[in-house]
């Protein structure tokens, strides 16, 4: 079965962009694909959280908890976006059938 | 009164290091230009390369961040048209402009240096902007910090900043707008719509400035650049003295070329 595709440009409260390009399947994540022009160290650690989200229900509980490990278990400093933006990004985008811009 | 003189003369002496200063670059290959630019901070966390500031020239060229998308941020219809070259930096933030009239400068300090004592990506932005500040202050530009990542002049943006803390380094790098051609910044950078309406104004290149436009007169990045040397010499108490890389680093530069920087895989990342 084929994922409906999402889409949803979040401005973070830090200022900066999070672009979500998410495949939703039966109210979870099947893929993600998160970009902008935030700041994260260590800079791989953003695949790692994508692999992390798959298969997360796209609930703000489940999605809050996956990402708050992400950035304690993997050390991760962010600037410009913060996990709640995070969430906020993934939430949103889940609502958005059309692609943004 | 002498020996008290002597004294203080003595110790900005004591407090004064020597930093490495190299202009090496490739104005027509962008991509081994990014290769350099990876290459330094890499040698100097190593402890193989002394502290290090490059300034650097590129041509027509998009530098994206390394985690934006090439296919939502760049009109390559644009890129086509007016011969700019797009290439993936290793740090976040951003997609920015180069062209011949901006100038690129970066640092690149051991970490835990006394600047940048802790690991703290926003105080690494606030602390290395400082010289190019004072820099562009000395040439009667009316430069500002303003947080996260940006220099600018009465609200207008001439000048941003990306960084890393990595390889046992501290890296700070950013680009002056010295008299770069808005009008293709402005053609060549999607730049998403909800970002132009939270800077409430209609175009990029309304809310960029260059050195150029702010003296209203003609300036050099030439002239810019010893403006800058001079502003990181008098911020950070260091002597700038000009070096070149290693053969150690050209060939790591090398390396980085041939792996990454002149892939599609890490350039057009989609």
């Amino acid at each position: 079965m084929m994922g409906s595709l999402r889409a949803y440009d979040y401005k973070a409260a830090g200022g900066k962009l999070v672009r979500v390009r998410l495949t939703e399947e039966e109210g979870k994540v099947k893929s993600v694909q998160i970009s902008g022009d935030f700041f994260l160290l260590p800079e791989d650690s953003l695949p790692t959280l994508e692999k992390m989200l798959e298969g997360t229900a796209l609930q703000e509980s489940d999605l809050r908890k996956v990402i708050g490990r992400f950035f304690e278990t993997g050390h991760v400093q962010s600037l410009g976006v913060s996990g709640d933006d995070l969430v906020r990004a993934l939430l949103s985008a889940s609502e958005e059938m059309v692609a943004a811009d | 009164m002498f020996e008290r003189c002597s004294l203080r003369v003595r110790r900005w002496w004591q407090l004064t290091e020597t930093w490495r200063l190299i202009d090496l670059e490739y104005r027509d290959n962008p991509f081994l230009n990014l290769a350099v630019e990876e290459a330094i901070p890499r040698m100097v966390g190593e402890g193989k390369a002394p502290n290090t500031v490059r300034l650097w020239h590129n041509s027509n060229t998009i530098v994206i961040g390394c985690f934006q998308s090439a296919l939502l941020e760049v009109d390559f219809d644009a890129c086509k048209e007016t011969g700019t070259t797009v290439v993936r930096r290793f740090t976040g933030g951003g997609a920015v402009y180069h062209d011949a009239g901006n100038l690129n400068y970066a640092i690149s300090l051991k970490k835990s240096h006394p600047l940048v004592p802790e690991s703290d990506l926003q105080l690494v932005f606030q602390k290395l902007s400082e010289g190019t500040v004072q820099g562009l202050r000395s040439l009667g530009v009316q430069a500002e910090f303003q947080p996260i990542n940006d220099i600018q002049v009465n609200g207008r943006k001439v000048s941003g900043a990306a960084g890393s803390i990595r390889w046992g380094a501290i890296f700070h790098h950013g680009c002056i707008l010295v008299s770069s051609d808005l009008a293709i910044l402005g053609k060549v950078l999607n730049v998403p719509k909800i970002k132009l309406a939270e800077k409430n104004v209609a175009s990029v290149q309304k809310r960029v400035t260059t050195v150029r436009n702010e003296l209203g007169r003609d300036v050099s990045t030439r002239e810019v650049q010893t403006a800058i040397v001079h502003g990181i010499e008098a911020s950070y108490r260091v002597r700038l003295e000009e070096d070149e890389l290693s053969k150690e680093e050209l060939a790591l530069a090398e390396d980085l070329y041939l792996s990454k920087y002149r892939r599609p895989e890490w350039n057009l990342k989609p």
